[in-house]
Parts: C-alpha cells; sequence; structure tokens
C-alpha cells in the first residue's frame, strides 16, 4: 500500500508491506532502530512511540494504520546533540542499566508530562505501568520523572523510598 | 506478523458492509487491534484481510442525551471512555472498568468494542456494561438489528454476530445513569494482567445487579435482586450462575471464593 506518514518531523512517502508493522517499518524500512522490539504481543512497553501524540505499542499497530498520522519515535528526543530534559534526567537519576526499556520508558514518560506536568508518584506509576524494566527497579525512573518535572531536589534525590 | 494478509481501511459504511458482505469468513475486523494482531501473530487466526474500521466516518463517537443515554462507537478507545465527563459524572463504573484494562498504552487503542466483541470470558468492560443494561447495535448491508448485551455472548469468544455483522454502537440506557457501583479485578500483580475473577455490583431505584466475568464460558449477568435481599441470598445468586474453571491463572475454588469476598465487599459499598 501507497502511504504518507510523519515521522519525526519528516514526511516519509512510500510502499508500505500491508501485514507489516508500524514497528517493523520504523525499524526495518525507516531504520530508526532506536525504539525497540521487546515481546511483540503488547506486554512489555519497549517499542511505544507516540502516535498522533499519543503513547501506543508500535508492535500493535499496523504500519498502514499510520497513513497520514504523525509519529514521534525516541530519535525525536535528543536534538543538536544534547540530550532532552527527560533522557538528561534519567541519567541524573541513573534510571538505566541495560538500557532496552529506555526509549519506551522516555516516550511514556513524554506523553504523561503532556498531559500532567507535575504528575504524583501513583500517577507516574500509572503513565509507566505499560512499560517493563527488569535491571533498575523503577525507583529510579519514578525518580527521573520527579525531577524533569520539578519536584525532586539535590537533598532529597536518592532519599525517595516508593516502590 | 507470520502471515500475509490485505489491509483496506473503507470511509464509509456501505464500503464497510460491502466488504466484509463479499470476503465472509476470511475477513477480520480491526478496530484497537490488541486482541487481534496477537490472535494473528499467534496463528490462531489467519484471516486474508484486516479490515480497519478506524475510519469510518463518526466511528469514534462517544455522545451522551437524555433521551438515548450513552453511545460508543466502534472506534472509541477505552482511554475515551475512561477520561470522558460524562461517563465519570453518569457512568462512574464503565470508568472503574476501564482503568483496569490492560496498560495505557494499549488503552489508547484498545477500543470498548472490540473488547465486548471479541467476547472474552474476561472482558474488563463486560460486568460493568452487563449492570448497566447496554445493548449491542448491530448492522451489516442486510440492515440492523439490536440485542441486549446479556443475550450477546454465546461462548468463549463466541457472540451472535454473523461473519458480515459488525456492532455499530454500544449504547447505555438513560434509565442506568446514577446507578451506584464499582468493579473489583482480582489480579496477580498490580500492573498490567487479564482477571483472575471479576465483579461489579451496581445499585438503582432498589434493583441490584451482579456482573462477573472470569466465572463462566461467557461473563454473567444476575438480575431481579434487590436492595432487601441480604448479602447471603446475593452471594448465593452469585455461586448459582457461575461455572469457574482452574487455568494458569488460578484454581476454580479461587475463583468462587474471591467472587463471593467481592460481592460481599462490593455489597457493602453500594448500600
Amino acid at each position: 500500500m501507497w502511504m504518507s506518514v510523519e515521522v519525526n518531523g519528516h514526511i516519509y512517502e512510500r510502499e508500505v508491506t500491508e501485514h507489516w508493522t508500524l514497528l517493523r517499518f520504523l525499524r526495518e524500512d525507516l531504520e530508526l532502530t532506536g525504539t525497540k522490539d521487546g515481546c511483540s504481543a503488547g506486554e512489555c512497553g519497549a517499542c511505544t512511540v507516540m502516535l498522533n501524540g499519543e503513547a501506543v505499542n508500535a508492535c500493535m499497530v499496523l504500519a498502514a494504520e499510520a497513513d497520514g498520522a504523525t509519529v514521534e519515535t525516541i530519535e525525536a528526543e535528543a536534538a543538536k546533540g544534547e540530550l532532552s530534559e527527560i533522557q538528561a534526567a534519567f541519567a541524573r537519576n541513573y534510571a538505566v542499566q541495560c538500557g532496552y526499556c529506555t526509549a519506551g520508558m522516555v516516550m511514556s514518560v513524554r506523553e504523561l508530562l503532556r498531559h500532567n506536568p507535575k504528575p504524583t508518584v501513583a500517577e507516574i506509576k500509572e503513565g509507566i505501568e505499560g512499560n517493563l524494566c527488569r535491571c533498575t527497579g523503577y525507583q529510579q525512573i519514578i525518580e527521573a520523572v520527579l525531577d524533569v518535572s520539578g519536584q525532586i531536589t539535590n537533598e532529597t534525590r536518592g532519599g525517595l523510598k516508593y516502590v | 506478523m507470520n502471515d500475509l494478509f490485505k489491509y483496506r481501511a473503507p470511509t464509509s459504511r456501505a464500503e464497510l458492509f460491502s466488504l466484509l458482505a463479499a470476503h465472509g469468513e476470511g475477513a477480520r475486523i480491526l478496530a484497537g487491534g490488541t486482541d487481534l494482531l496477537v490472535d494473528i501473530r499467534s496463528g490462531l487466526v489467519r484471516p486474508e484481510l484486516v479490515i480497519n474500521l478506524k475510519k469510518v466516518e463518526d466511528f469514534s463517537e462517544l455522545t451522551w442525551s437524555q433521551s438515548e443515554g450513552l453511545i460508543i462507537g466502534p472506534a472509541t478507545t477505552v482511554n475515551d471512555v475512561l477520561h470522558d465527563a460524562k461517563v465519570r459524572d453518569c457512568y462512574p463504573l464503565l470508568a472503574d472498568c476501564a482503568l483496569t484494562i490492560a496498560s495505557h498504552q494499549l488503552r489508547n487503542r484498545a477500543t470498548v468494542i472490540g473488547n465486548i466483541a471479541h467476547a472474552s470470558p474476561g472482558a474488563d468492560m463486560a460486568p460493568g456494561l452487563l449492570c448497566l443494561g447496554a445493548r449491542v447495535q448491530i448492522a451489516s448491508q442486510r440492515g440492523r438489528r439490536e440485542v441486549p448485551l446479556k443475550d450477546f455472548f454465546t461462548g468463549v469468544k463466541r457472540t451472535v454476530l454473523s461473519h458480515d455483522e459488525i456492532v455499530e454502537a454500544i449504547t447505555v440506557p438513560p434509565g442506568t445513569a446514577g446507578s451506584r457501583g464499582s468493579y473489583r479485578k482480582l489480579k496477580r500483580i498490580d500492573g498490567h494482567d487479564l482477571a483472575l475473577v471479576g465483579v461489579a455490583v451496581t445499585s438503582k431505584d432498589g434493583a441490584v445487579r451482579v456482573g462477573i466475568g472470569s466465572a463462566a464460558p461467557t461473563p454473567l449477568l444476575i438480575e431481579g435482586l434487590t436492595d432487601a435481599d441480604p448479602a447471603d441470598a446475593v452471594v448465593a445468586a452469585a455461586r448459582e450462575a457461575i461455572r469457574p474453571i482452574s487455568d494458569l491463572r488460578c484454581s476454580k475454588e479461587y475463583r468462587e471464593y474471591m467472587i463471593e469476598v467481592f460481592v460481599r465487599r462490593l455489597l457493602e459499598e453500594v448500600r
């Protein structure tokens, strides 16, 4: 199928294989491999991208469904060699170990903060409930979100016992 | 995806209905895709044609009126319902059910009608919609018909729908707006999991209704109870209706026990 999709501000017009997922299209056709393939079943959230401004699992969307849509991926976060504020907060709070879940986590946090600039811990947990992390535990990730939303100081960093 | 299929995204009802009529069993409806794509990937279904209905005009509608009640369209997502002010105001039970479904990302895609039409015994929207007296509006090239939700399910992942039909809307009557009640879902973890059991109880104008999921081949509705019935009688009615099984998530006995616990707790809440 011939389709047109805006990904990270660039318009791509091309033939797409009708049974491909959006995840496969992003990774194999556009070579945007920052979005990760974890479970391929909507369970782990590693492939989270923004479709028309909403966080979705790219493995659960057909590429063809993105015809006419706007997609944002992790590649849109850092600009001109600078980390985005969410990425910088993840780094500052040691919210990354192996990094496989991070791209998806950052995208879920991006959507959360768009709707809710100062989320509570409970709201952060709800916002990232679809993203599995098997290394760091979730505390540092929650702290990173509190940090980027201006709810943590150097004095309170690392002192939170939420999870 | 392992299997090849063709994809179409009709923009009108006429085009959608004629595709369904022409392809019969070979066609599958893609709404949120959160069940369909998993089933295709695992080889459970092998459609020749996948029909995306989200582009059909006004299929994303979610409206409320005093005369019609709530109308939920085929492309209305679970998060649309969860965040809708009118739903939270008139049918807070539906927001309760919606919040328990999967994860935020999946709720952004999954549709309410898909949750019902997929007819999983554990469909989280079903107990609430059953208690609220929802009706299913079915349409095809041959015409339209309406079925009460309690008569829609015929077995595990089976419904009264023919291959050429779709659920064009689910309507929730205005009469049950303002029902008191909530939904309890038992899960193995706090996050994203399927229900071990799910129970909804409502009370409105003296009538008590109980909706139960993951306890029989189809979601169940228990009617004919009143506020005057003692809790033991409501529990007895629930026990009579359920047919739970043991599976990989838990045993039949645990399901029976927890349904009783939830029915008692929810009854206390609504009384």
